[in-house]
């Protein structure tokens, strides 16, 4: 149950509808997020404005990527930082054990990262003999529990406190409580331990600022700086689409970013890392290691509705607004990426026939392209996707149905008849029970528009 | 291979780019002429008392003083009450002198500590280079002190900071630090105690930074 496939979700969505506490736990987390969204949008006058700021400097950077990633990598490497160049999963893998190796690491702190855990790298990295930890509260939990992450800002929100305090129970042989503050507080001793035992901290990346070389990184919890400040070398794992134009575009997306993942004004912490340190006095690591990762990114260049799903910034609105992601969570998406954006992003990065049910995980009601702070196109891009997949051929009685369904469409006095018919029809006979065994059928209502119209 | 990956990835951008249908050039601003985006301005407070505001929305401490004697006050009032008084200061000397105004008895106090000793301390001092009005953000620049450990690991932070330092926007800061010739190695923006809500969407203070962060603001300077 833990690690789904994404070549199943029709079926992993059908055991997560039957789950009725993860049900209950997707309903308050996507309505709280949802509703603080809302409102930390409406805090500020101009906020469509800022989508289409945000849209315009992405598209900018999208179009001209080859160039805004070498001004960015030239001024990070004069300012020391080390870079490289990951074509795959495997590679950045391979590149990042090879230098954790060569320093003879033994303890690996991490901060929360989608890209990494795109690319699995904790499994190569424990291959290799290291022992990896998980330091973002809802990471290290899920670690514990050997489970994938269920929200890309909320990684845990599948599990109770209960849940969690029986694993720490387990795990840390922590007494059985039901208070957050002191799970929280354990994990924070614990957690304490193997900063300062860490050998290399690794990172993921939200920006990369071409003008100056810089990488940011937010946060709330303190993880990231802890990670990026106390072991000796800290390495950024990034995709080749987070950089940035200028420094001062960071204002239109730190006030997007925020805003869009958890209500908040700004989070607790931004990290602006430029190179290495100057002076053998100052404080943080003595090497920075950044890792470009491509992994099938360059090629959703080749189509301007495909492109577009390098704009994201992985603020998870659009899996709070999705009524598929409400109903059925993160896991049934058999990939890191969930909701509608991880419906576009996995058949594109795994091979579209790896993840063929994907795309059509959604009732291309637009919701989510009405939350995403960097206005994607999600639904056109699901279209878009559909129509790569070999068409699907329906049952024959789901063919026959529609085709009878014209029919009577089209015909109104078979329209007419057909309504009284299923009106009465629908008292005593289970009428498309595939469709209703997920859903509620609403009852066809006792007089029809054309009645209701002729009565006026 | 660095080499290969490298060239490897640039040509399959170009060339993916290359076989895209154009796409509509939209016109970037430079940052110079960006959207105003001062959000809830509070035209009648000062500046110290949107700071306040700001930061007392995200569970921080914010005090306005006038002068030394003030902050020496406020300093005895925050660290007096806690049970230990382990203190690690940043290395601006303003902070120890700020600090031996005080009539405090500290058990232990010590200079930026290293990576490996900052753990046993309970509260740690340092000033900041610059604050922001509307979020209740403090500024810190790695080259001009030594604060990234102190203002991080000890549970409680203590930011003294002048009235003049505040900005009022984010995005007049950013202008500010992108000016700078050469950034520092870290610039790191603190708005508010560490914070999580990863357990059941229940917040909870002071998961791996500070659980409790005390500005002090002197109006005088």
């Amino acid at each position: 149950m833990n690690h789904l496939s994404s070549e199943t979700f029709d079926q992993n969505a059908k055991a997560a509808l039957a789950d009725a506490h993860l049900r209950g736990a997707l309903k308050n987390a996507t309505s709280l997020f949802g509703e603080r969204r809302k409102a930390a949008a409406a805090s500020l006058p101009n906020w469509e404005d800022l989508r289409s700021e945000a849209r315009a400097i992405k598209d900018e950077v999208l179009s001209h990527l080859d160039r805004y990633l070498e001004e960015f990598v030239g001024n990070a490497e004069a300012r020391g930082a080390k870079i490289h160049w990951a074509r795959d999963a495997g590679e950045a893998n391979s590149i990042i054990c090879g230098l954790a190796s060569d320093r003879k690491a033994r303890t690996v702190v991490k901060s929360k990262s989608m890209t990494t855990e795109e690319t699995h790298l904790n499994i190569a990295l424990e291959a290799a003999g290291m022992q990896v930890v998980e330091t973002d509260l809802g990471e290290y939990i899920i670690q514990l529990a050997d489970e994938p992450p269920s929200h890309i800002i909320a990684p845990a929100i599948h599990k109770t406190r209960g849940q969690i305090a029986e694993l720490f129970n387990a795990e840390l042989g922590m007494p059985l409580t039901d208070d957050v503050a002191r799970l929280t507080s354990t994990a924070r001793a614990t957690l304490r331990d193997r900063f300062a035992a860490a050998d290399v901290g690794i990172s993921g990346v939200n920006f990369a600022i071409a003008e100056t070389g810089t990488i940011v990184i937010v946060e709330n919890e303190g993880n990231i700086r802890l990670t990026t400040s106390l072991p000796p070398v800290h390495m950024a794992v990034m995709g080749i689409e987070k950089v940035l134009p200028r420094f001062a575009h960071l204002d239109v997306f730190l006030k997007l970013l925020p805003r869009s993942g958890t209500g908040q004004r700004l989070t607790t912490y931004q990290s602006y890392i430029t190179g290495t340190k100057r002076q053998p006095t100052d404080e943080g690591p003595e090497e920075l290691h950044i890792v470009l990762l491509d992994n099938g990114r360059s090629r959703m260049l080749a189509h301007p509705v495909t492109r577009q799903s390098l704009a994201c910034i992985r603020c998870g609105a659009c899996l709070n607004a999705c009524p598929v992601y409400q109903q059925v969570g993160g896991h049934a998406y058999g990939s890191v990426y969930p909701g509608p954006i991880g419906a576009v992003i996995t058949p594109q990065l795994m091979g579209i026939q790896k993840a063929a049910q994907l795309p059509f995980a959604s009732s291309l009601c637009g919701a989510c392209r009405e939350v995403c702070p960097v206005k994607i196109d999600i639904p056109r891009l699901l279209l878009h996707l559909r129509g790569e997949i070999s068409p699907r051929k329906g049952k024959l009685s789901e063919r026959l149905a529609f085709k009878l369904w014209a029919q009577v469409m089209m015909r109104p006095s078979l329209y007419k008849t057909s309504s009284v018919v299923g009106r009465i029809m629908q008292r005593f006979v289970p009428v498309a029970k595939a469709w209703t065994r997920g859903r509620d059928l609403r009852p066809i209502e006792s007089k029809s528009f054309h009645e209701l119209w002729s009565d006026e | 291979m660095n080499n290969t990956a490298r060239e490897a990835i640039l040509g399959s951008i170009r060339s993916h780019l290359a076989a895209s249908v154009p796409y509509d050039k939209l016109e970037i601003s430079d940052g110079s002429s960006r959207i105003k985006t001062d959000c809830n301005p509070i035209p009648s407070a000062s500046i110290s008392d949107q700071f306040k505001a700001s930061l007392e929305a995200v569970d921080g401490h914010c005090v306005v003083v006038r002068g030394d004697r003030e902050i020496a006050e406020a300093l005895t009032q925050i660290i007096g009450v806690l049970p230990k008084t382990n203190i690690a200061v940043s290395d601006n000397p303003e902070v120890e002198r700020l600090l031996q105004l005080t009539d405090l008895e500290i058990e232990g106090l010590s200079i930026a500590p290293n990576a490996r000793d900052i753990f046993r301390f309970d509260v740690g001092i340092s000033t900041a280079q610059a604050a922001i009005a509307e979020t209740g953000t403090l500024v810190l620049d790695s080259t001009s002190e030594r604060h990234r450990l102190v203002s991080l690991v000890p549970p409680v932070h203590i930011a003294i900071i002048r009235g003049s330092q505040i900005y009022r926007t984010l995005g007049e800061v950013l202008t500010v630090i992108q000016s700078a010739r050469d950034l520092s190695p870290a610039v790191t923006f603190i708005t508010g105690p560490s914070r999580t809500a990863d357990i059941e969407l229940t917040l909870a203070i002071g998961v791996h930074g500070p659980q409790e962060l005390y500005v002090i603001i002197d109006e005088l300077n």
